[in-house]
Formats: C-alpha cells, sequence, structure tokens
C-alpha cells in the first residue's frame, strides 16, 4: 500500500529512552511492551489506536517541558492523556506511536472560595473533586462530567469542551474554564486570562488580550499540552429530585424541554441536567441475550418508548415544588397544543437517588450488549435533533445495530448534545470496518445539514469536515504551525498533518506541510514565576 | 470433561469477556460507584484506590484495567508471552475489588488468571517461587507447597480419620495441616461442639490453589481431580481455609466443567446459619473493640460467584439483577452475624469493606514472590483497621492472618529502630482468626 504520510517521524531511540528516564526518573518512564500495550483502548470514545513506544508519567509542567524539547529535537510524537479516556480518546491515531505521556501524577487541586474558581492539574479525577468538594466545601460542587466514569479527569472534560453536570445550564464545560496554564509543543510555557500576569489570580477570563484559549480547546492534544486550568465552580443547593415525562416521538421530549429551556434566570436555570433518550437507551445495558426485546416489557415497567429526565436544583422545597410543577404545567399546555400524550413517570425513590448520584457508572455498561460499544457525539440546535435522531435510528438499524440514543441540552436547549451508542461485537471479524462505513455515511449526510461532530475523530469526522471548509482548515494548519513547528503533538488528531489520516484532496493544495525545525532549548518560563 | 480430559476454561474462551472492556479504569478504585460514600474520617471517604498492585507499582498495567488490554492484545496476537509480561501479570493478589466495580459484569480474575496460564502454556517458565510450588505439590511424596511429607499431613488430628461413614469430611489445606495447626485444632473442635460428625481425610491433597493463580493448570489438574476423587462419597465438605474453600467452591465446578459432587461451607458459614437459625446462641462474652478484615476468597470472591450464578440463569438481568445483587451482599453480612452474635464485642467497620474490602496482599502467589508488595499492602490495610480505634483485627484466612502479622512486625522493627510510635498505623494490633475465638466461646 501506497505510504500517504508526507511527514516522517523518528522512533523513540534507546539513547532517548535513557534522556526521559533522566527527566522522569527511572520510575516513571519506560519502553516495557506489556506497560505499553496496558494503555491501549479501543471502545467508546474511538476506535483506531496504535501502540506508544514510551509512556512517561512526569511529575509537573517543568518535566513535561523538557520531554517536549526532547521530543522536538527528535522530532517524536507525544500524545498526552489526562484520564486517557475522560474527555475523549488519547492515544497515538498513527505509527510510530511515539511518546504517550500520562500526566495522572499531576493531580493537585486548589479551591478559591472567594473567587468560586478551582485550579486542576490534568490527574484530578471527577470522583477524587467531588469526594473533596462534598467533606471540605459541601455548598459548593466541581462541575464534573455526568455519566463519565469517576475515574475521568475534570481536566479533560473540560479542555474537550464535554458535558457536565450542569452544562444545561452554564454550556459546554470549556464555558467554564477561567484560564489555562500551557506547555507548548516548542517547551516554552505560558497562562491565560489574568492568570498570565505574575500573582494574579484566575478571575477574568479575556486576560491581557486576545485570549487563545480557544486553539487548546477541543484540540485534542494537538496545540499544546495544559498542565492546569482554573474552571469556575457551582453553587450545591441540597434541595434536589429528578422527573421524567415520556412521549410519542422525538419532538414529544425535545420541544417540551425547548418550551423549558426559555424560561433563563427562572426555572430553566434550576433544570440543570436535561437528558433523555429512547427504550433501547435502557435496553443494551443489558446483555442482549438476556434481556426481553419487546415493548411490552418496557411499557410494563413504566419505560416510555422515548423520555426525558429533569434534574432539578433548588434552595428550598418551595422553590422545587414550584420548579416541578411548572415543568409539569409546560408539559400539559404541550400535550393539548401537539395533541399527544407526554406521561410523567413514576420514579422509584431508588431510581431518583440513583440519577443523582455523582458521578456515575452509567455511560459504562454498553458493553454488556455484546462486548464493545463507541459514542459518537454531534452538536445539532435544539430543535433540530429530532431530525438528526430520527436518521440516526433508522442508519443504525440498517447497519444491524440496536439504535441506541442519548440526548441532552447544553446551554437551556440552545444547542442539543445528541449521541448515538453503537452496540457490537468486537471480537466479530470486519465489525470496524462496518462501524467506518456507518459512521462516513451519517457524517457525510449531517455535514450537508449543517451538524457538527463533537470531537472529530481523525479518519472520518475530521477529513469530512475540513474538506468542507478549507479556508478554516488552512488557518488552523497555519496556528499549528506557528505553535508547533514540527508537527509532534498528537499528528493525526484534527486531520493534521492531512494525509497522514485521508486520502481526500488537501485542502491546503498539494503543497505538503513544511517542517520547520525550531524549538526551544529550555522553558522559557521559570517554574517559580506560575506558583 | 469427556473420555476423562479436563476441557479447561482458556484465555481464548474468555475473549467476549475481555472484550466488554472499554478501559474506564472504574476498577481501580473500592466504591467507583458510590463516590459520594461517607466515611468516618476525611481519609477514608469517597472512592479509594483499591487495587494493590496499582497503587504499588503505579503503572497502569499493573491495575486490572491495563491487564484486560494486554490479555487483549495476546489474544489478538499483538504481543509476544515474555517473562517480563508474566511478571505483570503475576503482580496481582487476584483480590477480586476490581471485578466487584466492573459495570460489565467482567470476571477480571479469571481473566488474570488465565492470562498467566496462556503466557505459561506458550512456554515461558514459571517465576521461581511459582515453579517451586508446582514442583513440591506434583511432588507425590508431599502434594503440599511447605517441602513438608505427605504421611504427616494430619498428624494433628487425634480422631477418627478416614471414616467413610462420617456425612461430613473437613478438607483441612496445606497451611492448617503444617504451618497453622492451632487452626486445624479449632475447626476441628467447633465441629464437634455442633456436633457434627465428620472426620479428615489422610489422603486429602493440597487443593491446587497456589498453582491455579499463578497460572500452572496442568499441575492444578491433577490435585483436583485426587480430590474430587477422594471426597466424593460426602455429604458435604466443610473448610477453615479461605482459599482452599474458594477453589473447591468456585474453581472445581469451572476447571471440571461438573458440578460438585458434595455440598461445600466455610466453617464460619457453618456457624453463621445456625446462629440465624436461632439454634445456636453464644454465651460468653468478649468485651474487645473488634474490626473485621474480609478475606477475599472466603467473602468477595464467593459473594460474587453467587451473583453470577444467579444471573447466568437468568433470561432477564434487568429484574433479576438487584436479586443477585441482594444475594451477593447476604453472603456478605456473613461474618458480621457471626460476630454480632458475640455478647460485648465492638464491632468497628473498616471503611473499605465486603465487595470492596482492601486485600491484606498475601493472595494469588505474591506472598512468596513479591514479598515487598505484600508487606506494603498488608501496612495499608493495618492503618485503616487502626483508623477504627478497634484493638483487636479479626479476619478468618490463614494467608490474612500471617500477612498482616508479618505487617505488624515490621511496623515494631521500625518502632524501635526509629523510637517512633507507629500504633496508629497498626503496631498495637492484634490479628485474631475468628474461628479461635468462635472455638473459646462456644
Amino acid at each position: 500500500m501506497e505510504d500517504h504520510r508526507v511527514i516522517k517521524y523518528n522512533h523513540v531511540t534507546d539513547d532517548v529512552m535513557k534522556k526521559l528516564v533522566a527527566i522522569c526518573g527511572e520510575r516513571y518512564a519506560t519502553n516495557s511492551e506489556p506497560l505499553r500495550h496496558s494503555y491501549m483502548a479501543k471502545g467508546i470514545m474511538g476506535l483506531e489506536a496504535v501502540l506508544p513506544e514510551a509512556i512517561v508519567r512526569p511529575e509537573n509542567a517543568e518535566q513535561v517541558s523538557k520531554i517536549l524539547v526532547l521530543a522536538n529535537e527528535n522530532h517524536i510524537p507525544v500524545t498526552p492523556a489526562a484520564g486517557g479516556l475522560s474527555g475523549g480518546f488519547a492515544l497515538p491515531a498513527i505509527e510510530p506511536g511515539g511518546i504517550y505521556m500520562d500526566m495522572t501524577r499531576m493531580n493537585k487541586m486548589t479551591v478559591d472560595l472567594e473567587n468560586r474558581v478551582m485550579v486542576v492539574e490534568p490527574g484530578v479525577k471527577s470522583g477524587d473533586a467531588w469526594r473533596i468538594f462534598k467533606v471540605k466545601y459541601p455548598e459548593w460542587a466541581p462541575p464534573i462530567p455526568d455519566g463519565a466514569p469517576p475515574a475521568a479527569t475534570v481536566l479533560g472534560d473540560a479542555i474537550e469542551r464535554g458535558f457536565s453536570l450542569v452544562t444545561g445550564v452554564y454550556g459546554p464545560q470549556a464555558d467554564m474554564i477561567m484560564g489555562l496554564e500551557i506547555v507548548l509543543p516548542t517547551g516554552e510555557m505560558f497562562r491565560t486570562g489574568s492568570w498570565a500576569l505574575p500573582n494574579a489570580k484566575p478571575y477574568y477570563r479575556w486576560g491581557p488580550g486576545p485570549n487563545p484559549d480557544g486553539l487548546f480547546l477541543g484540540s485534542q492534544g494537538s496545540m499544546g499540552i495544559i498542565t492546569k486550568a482554573a474552571i469556575k465552580m457551582i453553587p450545591h443547593p441540597h434541595f434536589k429530585t429528578v422527573v421524567a415525562y415520556g412521549g410519542q416521538n422525538w419532538d414529544d421530549i425535545i420541544k417540551p424541554a425547548w418550551e423549558i429551556g426559555k424560561h433563563e434566570m427562572g426555572i430553566a436555570d434550576n433544570t440543570v441536567m436535561v437528558q433523555g433518550g429512547n427504550r433501547q437507551l435502557v435496553m443494551t445495558r443489558w446483555p442482549k441475550t438476556n434481556i426481553p426485546t419487546d415493548i411490552a416489557f418496557y411499557k410494563k415497567m413504566g419505560i416510555e418508548e422515548y423520555w426525558m429526565n429533569y434534574e432539578v436544583w433548588a434552595w428550598s422545597q418551595e422553590e422545587l415544588d414550584f420548579v416541578l410543577s411548572r415543568i409539569d404545567e409546560i408539559y400539559k399546555s404541550y400535550e393539548t397544543s401537539a395533541n399527544t400524550q407526554c406521561p410523567k413517570q413514576e420514579l422509584h425513590p431508588k431510581q431518583i437517588a440513583s440519577r443523582l448520584k455523582k458521578p456515575n457508572k452509567i455511560a459504562v455498561p454498553y458493553s454488556l450488549w455484546q462486548a464493545g460499544f463507541l459514542f459518537i457525539t454531534w452538536y445539532v440546535p435544539w430543535l433540530e435533533s429530532p431530525a438528526c435522531m430520527t436518521e440516526y435510528c433508522a442508519k443504525m438499524e440498517e447497519y444491524g445495530f440496536p439504535p441506541t440514543m442519548w440526548v441532552a441540552s447544553i446551554d437551556h436547549g440552545r444547542q442539543a448534545i445528541v449521541m448515538p451508542i453503537v452496540c457490537f461485537d468486537s471480537t466479530e471479524k470486519g465489525i470496524y470496518e462496518k462501524i467506518r462505513a456507518f459512521n462516513l455515511e451519517t457524517t457525510k449526510s449531517f455535514l450537508k445539514k449543517g451538524w457538527m461532530n463533537y470531537r472529530p475523530d481523525p479518519f472520518v469526522h475530521a477529513p469530512e469536515t475540513f474538506s468542507l471548509i478549507p479556508d478554516y482548515y488552512k488557518m488552523l494548519v497555519k496556528f499549528r504551525k506557528v505553535l508547533d513547528p514540527n508537527l509532534i503533538l498528537h499528528p493525526g488528531r484534527l486531520a493534521i498533518p492531512w494525509e497522514s489520516v485521508t486520502k481526500l484532496p488537501n485542502p491546503c493544495g498539494e503543497a505538503e506541510p513544511k517542517v520547520t525545525k525550531q524549538f526551544a532549548t529550555r522553558a522559557t518560563v521559570p517554574r517559580e514565576k506560575l506558583d | 470433561m469427556s473420555g476423562g480430559k479436563i476441557e479447561m476454561i482458556t484465555l481464548e474462551d474468555l475473549r467476549r469477556i475481555n472484550a466488554r472492556c472499554i478501559h474506564c479504569r472504574a476498577c481501580q478504585y473500592a466504591y467507583s460507584g458510590e463516590p459520594d460514600r461517607e466515611g468516618e474520617t476525611e481519609e477514608y471517604t469517597g472512592m479509594l484506590q483499591g487495587c494493590p498492585a496499582g497503587i504499588y507499582h503505579g503503572w497502569e498495567g499493573y491495575f486490572n484495567s491495563g491487564k484486560q488490554w494486554i490479555a487483549r492484545a495476546f489474544l489478538n496476537g499483538e504481543i509476544k508471552p515474555s517473562k517480563e509480561m508474566l511478571e505483570v501479570a503475576e503482580a496481582c493478589t487476584t483480590c477480586g475489588m476490581c471485578e466487584t466495580q466492573c459495570p460489565n459484569y467482567i470476571d477480571t480474575v479469571q481473566v488474570t488468571e488465565a492470562l498467566r496460564a496462556a503466557i505459561i502454556e506458550s512456554g515461558i517458565e514459571p517465576l521461581e517461587k511459582h515453579g517451586k510450588f508446582r514442583d513440591m505439590i506434583t511432588n507425590k511424596d508431599m502434594r503440599n507447597p511447605y517441602k513438608e511429607p505427605r504421611d504427616k499431613r494430619t498428624a494433628w488430628f487425634s480422631g477418627k480419620k478416614d471414616n467413610r461413614t462420617a456425612k461430613t469430611a473437613y478438607f483441612v489445606g496445606c497451611t492448617a495441616s503444617y504451618r497453622q495447626q492451632p487452626l486445624a485444632d479449632h475447626t476441628a473442635s467447633i465441629l464437634k461442639k455442633l456436633g457434627i460428625d465428620f472426620t479428615v481425610l489422610s489422603d486429602e491433597v493440597c487443593c491446587g490453589s497456589p498453582i491455579l493463580r499463578t497460572g500452572q493448570r496442568k499441575a492444578f489438574t491433577e490435585v483436583m481431580n485426587e480430590n474430587l476423587e477422594r471426597f466424593k462419597g460426602f455429604d458435604q465438605v466443610v473448610f477453615s481455609c479461605a482459599g482452599c474453600y474458594k477453589t473447591f467452591r468456585n474453581d472445581y465446578p469451572r476447571m471440571s466443567g461438573k458440578p460438585l459432587p458434595f455440598k461445600v461451607r466455610h466453617t464460619v458459614e457453618l456457624v453463621g446459619d445456625l446462629i440465624k437459625q436461632g439454634k445456636l446462641k453464644i454465651e460468653k462474652p468478649y468485651a474487645k473493640k473488634v474490626t473485621w478484615h474480609d478475606p477475599c476468597h472466603s467473602i468477595r470472591h464467593v459473594g460474587i460467584a453467587i451473583e453470577k450464578e444467579i444471573l447466568a440463569k437468568s433470561n432477564n438481568w434487568m429484574l433479576d439483577s438487584r436479586g443477585a445483587e441482594k444475594a451477593k451482599e447476604e453472603h456478605y453480612e456473613i461474618p458480621r452475624v457471626v460476630l454480632r452474635a458475640v455478647p460485648a464485642l465492638q464491632l468497628h467497620e473498616m471503611y473499605r469493606i465486603k465487595g470492596d474490602s482492601f486485600c491484606c496482599g498475601a493472595g494469588g502467589g505474591v506472598k512468596a514472590q513479591f514479598p515487598d508488595m505484600a508487606l506494603s499492602t498488608a501496612k495499608e490495610r493495618l492503618k485503616e483497621a487502626a483508623s477504627t480505634g478497634a484493638e483487636i483485627l479479626m479476619t478468618s484466612c490463614p494467608f490474612c492472618v500471617t500477612n498482616f502479622n508479618d505487617g505488624i512486625k515490621a511496623l515494631k522493627e521500625e518502632e524501635q529502630k526509629t523510637g517512633k510510635d507507629l500504633s496508629a498505623v497498626g503496631s498495637k494490633l492484634r490479628v485474631v482468626e475468628l474461628l479461635e475465638l468462635l472455638d473459646e466461646l462456644l
């Protein structure tokens, strides 16, 4: 097969390995074959991964900087990972796998109650953050991802612009960020927002001038390595519950939620999380061979074909009751106007307690259906989500996958996060090719409709998307070359270098991205100035 | 099993179970499903790292989450077996904490043990100490991992041996037979006090646990077959060793492909049954502050097996999973039923208990091959035990008892060297085997 890669990367040599050990210490750098395999993953957020050649576990930003300088000098790719699967999929996408930077040792967290900001390093896990807040700051909550496993990291979710327990009110998780500490691929370090100023707190996101945060958020670790993030924490009122309403079709769960979402500075702000799905979302959490598949069983269990959950937080029982009564009124009004039925579901107290539990493992058991699953996530305008989900479900069935669908509100129903869960048997021959074909077909269709993939995978979403927006891609490549002249960071992500991931025509034209050997030989900002 | 040849479960047989792993890493944490669980102290609250090997080594490959992906690479022919790979796979106590956490019900310990076996069966020599186990256990003059003569196995027993008219046989196990004979004496005494007509068999052989755990399945099959043959005429076989009990109860049916021809019960369970039925009342008091350590083999592994046995028969997991979980939890309650029945005993539970219990550090061949890891793990558990304010650390497993005592010994030595008081991390704890206490009280 013809090699379409333009840029050739070098392997991790014995000499480089020795230098990695010198930077991180003997215990924290390895090229052990079994240990390298132990970091692999194919599922949940991505399927394409290659084996890294070395694993490092840096202790601090200085070590991160030194590793990047070394990698730059030797033109070796580096893939940073916080929790691995927390906000996304962080494994090398193309050969050679290079250096995998496991950031979990960097796990410090500080809390500034006065300015209502928490500062987390990449290794702070949601479960740990939740525990610490519960014990020390019970009136506050860390904005952790909901449904992601407790080992998912706060920073990983934030920098990937993910979904959190308050995304329905505050928007994608990246909107909570107040400042970043970044190590560039050249080894340089800097902070964004007011945090850039020595001794200043991260109280003003936009800081001294044009704010570069957006280049790093959603870059999938390809523009720079974020070693600290200042993130808004949220008030934590303790009058809470979950209510759920069924529906006859996707419209029946989306339209009433839109009506509720419009009540900003009102009941919509109490309704922190709005998420729903279809019957298959419940069914495919169990083994295919050990669960009824007929609708009647689920009806009997009180599970409608379509349903939406509302998690409500309030400062008093009166406020909680008021919000619930208004939601109910809106549903009744919708039922009349749409001539449909949206029955309120009777949730057992244990079901409510289970849904209020944070973080939880609710998104994990989809491997039970067969032996593997993949989340493919799209952002669409809220009222367009029924069309998106209808098309997606039909296509899933056409490809032989159960039409498992989850949807949630972002920012008061301005956007929908639409997420089909592709349940499959990862031991089946040719299954990855089948998923890829399904993904490609839906991606082409959705992009035409103006819908965006939340975290584009390097081989399908990114090339298809950027092929439609060549000027945007050219701009992205320009920024990337400024920040990462040798393209060492997580290559393949965002379809850079283009030819490493696709045979589609390069939006930049025929010219190959030039590699310029520019790199710093040391960190330019001393550590003490950052603390 | 066909024609006398046993078709053992292989790593290949577990391929689809292993393939359920999405690398979520929930398995690294005790209480991964209850991250807001409240403990008594700030240190012991919420979800906590609970994998002894992962905590000790730090690298992903030592956690179950990493090992599942090493196993997958092996299954897919992406990695060649090596001694290095075996060392990573063997540095696990097979405590099963990970298995409790997995939302995809992956049989994590079976995969680890099958991975070890697959590496060895591909031609890699067992690790040094594990190989010695095998040599001694397969030696017909020994049939135990302690290098002791086979004919001395039941020397401790003064009752009628090999009494085939008895309905119950006591499987003593190698450790109680050769190293902790008071445990065998106490158990026999309890059985007598309970009025159980029992015997011990002079031709009992090692249950095979040390060699099964470490991947030496051929040798395991040999001793399993011998034991199954020798005990097959009894109605019931009872145990005092958590490891032997788990091996008979869970592994023999799985590895032989046949249900056991007799009932099995741990002696603590026998006592618990009688207390629950109202047939036994403990009168003598034990006025001490006690904390209980759940042995992984007899508590967690058996509990998980009970749950999975129910689910294996179910065609509706959504309806039956709660009942299965309840049955598991009932099993976890058994030692607590016994302890609560002891007058004046003050039970102070540790934070990590039952399915989320933290291992003593001795299991899975770790104590022999990786003594530093075993000791470090014991110390972590002792610290947790000490945090309850208890004076007694009670358990019912000869390996837990040994490893905890080694941990306390190390703490005392450290106290002597440094002059520091290490009572807050467990140096003053006294380890008591529950069967010893029950023998005193009954």
